[in-house]
């Protein structure tokens, strides 16, 4: 006999009870392991896209809410609102580059697909895109495809595909990036322009700097000649990553109302078995006992359903993320999460975190029943029929 | 034989919740090392009392209690817990055993709590319940005992840590004349060994293998000739 199998004994004679209370701290753990898988995962792909667009700063129309700047980043459609003019005066600036985004969507198969208007050499030098497959050519009649979209779609250069009723040749599809250039049709801006009737406006302009050191400069100078918001692509990850946090926040608050719920359903188990069990424990008192060994089993009961219910928590938390993922990237906030392989379906970080974290709960839930238990008086426990 | 191995002095308990019970009053007595005593009287009348505070299970409202020269009354509570599991050995009325162990895991608890280690443990708790006529019940769960099955768990279990002493309530107080014979004969047999044996109790036949009998009512003791009176066996120290 040994304290471990003295405990386990105890906390499996109700077979019920501790399957509830497990499930509780299980549910409040496996809420918490998604939150932060999900999390993690999320704000990795937010720094890398904000990477992918590779600019220095964002111009975008006045009056754009946070909402519309995260589609920046994530190549949702937007509305275009900045006109050429504005665009070429930007241009014309010294010591900075432009290139312009008009991102519309199109639908191949009857699945929506990104499709971005571009300067196309500009673009080409910008991005350093390489081809693997025709010819880099945009224009009235071609356009080029991401590889990701080649690939999904199996599409090869020379396909015809339709857009808005009109026809274009793929002239050529673009080498694997890694990121979501992959998943776009790029077309000629001008031809773009006209095919989605939207007259002589760009969503948003992409801008990199020569020197980096005088980009307040750059904002001035772009806010001088057009009446549009300037970001650097930091204030922009900053802004977005807020939002994201709250969104997490909310998250936090569920995980924490659940975890909340485990600790009182730990504290009410362990008050019930120690009402339960108080002659056995003025048995073992009277046995030889001592206050601190009784205050350690039943702390150890405790710290037991946290252990067990934080392992089953932490698999439900990791399956879970691992199935909800694609359903939350569908949602525009975290539409970063669009490929699965942001999130993982394990992180030896956030089990670790978990586990401590539940069993630590679980012990202070503990702590107060087993003050409670060593508190009894052996006489009291066994005195009566 | 004579020097006493247990000794109070004017040991006097009150319970006071709600309405004051004065369960135990100025009790002297002295208990010879290696003896059989009887602790008798009717009920209510403080014996379990008496009993739970010479085995150091409860405090006195006055009054102390020497074991072996140490004052129970005087150690701190931790001492205290050792001294119950390394020289006394209990045997309760109502309730002994945890039901969720064995017998055999019951035994070894008290030694487990004494820091024995988990082979000597097992050989022991196998040895003491084969003692007890137990042998055949060792994986048995308290519920799949008889009453007297029981108590002779609780028996085995009491001389776990090789107590000197074993202080037992109302061991036979529920069972059949059979199994209290039985539980008799292995109380003898402790007692051969020169361990010192209390026991509570109302039964003649355990008063009359007592080579003293302590009688008490109303949470006294009961003296001279008052015993012979109401003492079918005397007193017969
Ligand atoms: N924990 C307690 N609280 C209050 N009164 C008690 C308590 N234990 C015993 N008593 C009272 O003390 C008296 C003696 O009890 P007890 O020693 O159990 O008697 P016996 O064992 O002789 O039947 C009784 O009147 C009983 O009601
Ligand atoms: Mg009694």
């Amino acid at each position: 006999m040994n304290y471990f199998k003295l405990t386990w004994k105890n906390i499996t004679r109700r077979k019920s009870r501790f399957f509830f209370t497990l499930s509780a701290i299980a549910v409040g753990i496996a809420s918490l392991v998604t939150l932060l898988s999900l999390g993690s995962g999320l704000e990795t792909e937010i720094r890398k896209q904000a990477d992918v667009l590779g600019a220095n700063l964002v111009v975008t129309p006045r009056g754009w809410c946070a909402y519309e700047q995260i589609s920046v980043l994530t190549g949702e459609t937007l509305p275009e609102a900045i006109p050429n003019a504005d665009v070429e005066k930007i241009a014309a600036l010294e010591g900075l580059t432009a290139f312009p985004y008009l991102t519309q969507r199109t639908a191949l198969k009857n699945q929506p697909v990104p499709l971005i208007g571009i300067l196309p050499t500009a673009m080409k030098q910008f991005k350093n895109w390489q081809i693997d497959q025709g010819r880099y050519v945009l224009d009235k009649a071609n356009v080029v495809v991401g590889s990701g979209i080649a690939k999904q779609f199996e599409l090869a250069s020379g396909d015809l595909l339709r857009v808005r009723g009109q026809e274009f040749s793929i002239s050529g599809i673009l080498q694997e990036v890694g990121n979501r250039d992959d998943l776009a049709i790029y077309m000629d801006f001008a031809t773009a322009q006209k095919l989605y009737a939207v007259g002589d406006k760009v969503s948003f302009i992409a801008v990199k700097v020569d020197d980096i050191t005088r980009i307040d400069h750059y904002i001035l100078q772009i806010q001088e000649v057009a009446n549009v918001e300037v970001s650097s692509d930091k204030q922009l990850l900053k802004s977005v990553l807020a939002i994201v946090g709250s969104v997490g926040s909310a998250l936090k608050l569920v995980a924490a109302v659940a975890i909340l719920a485990a600790f009182f359903g730990i504290v009410n188990t362990m008050m019930t078995a120690i009402y339960e069990r108080r002659r056995e424990i003025g048995i073992l008192q009277a046995i030889g006992a001592k206050k601190r060994t009784i205050f350690s089993l039943f702390l150890c009961e405790s710290a037991c359903y946290g252990l067990l219910g934080g392992i089953v928590g932490v698999v439900v938390g990791f399956v879970f993320s691992w199935f909800a993922a694609p359903y939350i990237g569908q949602n525009e906030f975290t539409a970063f999460l669009g490929s699965e392989q942001s999130v993982q379906l394990f992180n030896a970080g956030i089990t670790l975190k978990a586990l401590v974290f539940s069993v630590l709960v679980s012990a202070l839930a503990g702590v107060y029943p087993a003050r409670q238990a060593c508190k009894l008086s052996p006489v009291e426990a066994i005195s009566y029929e | 034989m004579n020097n006493p191995i247990i000794r109070t002095e004017k040991l006097t308990k009150v319970y006071d919740s709600g309405y004051r019970t004065v369960a135990l009053q100025q009790v002297d007595l002295q208990i010879p090392k290696g003896s059989l005593s009887c602790i008798m009287g009717p009920s209510g009348h403080g014996k379990s009392t008496l009993l739970h505070l010479i085995g150091g299970l409860d405090r006195p409202s006055s009054g102390k209690v020497f074991l072996d020269d140490v004052e129970l009354t005087a150690v701190t509570a931790d001492r205290l817990t050792e001294i119950r599991a390394r020289k006394l050995g209990f045997v309760f009325q109502f309730f002994n055993l945890l039901p969720v162990l064995t017998a055999l895991e019951n035994v070894q608890v008290a030694m487990m709590l004494a820091g024995i280690s988990k082979r000597e443990q097992e050989e022991r708790a196998a040895e003491l319940l084969k003692l007890v006529g137990l042998e055949d019940k060792l994986r048995a769960r308290p519920n799949q005992l008889s009453g007297g099955q029981r108590q002779r768990v609780a028996i085995a279990r009491a001389l776990a840590n090789d107590p000197e002493i074993l202080l037992m309530d109302e061991p036979s107080g529920n069972l059949d004349s059979r199994s209290e014979a039985e539980l008799l004969e292995q109380i003898g047999k402790v007692n051969a060994q020169g361990k010192t044996v209390v026991i509570v109790t109302h039964s003649e036949k355990v008063a009359e293998m007592a080579q003293q009998i302590i009688y008490i009512r109303d949470g006294q003791l009961v003296l001279g000739k008052e015993i012979k009176e109401q003492l079918t066996m005397g007193e017969r120290v």
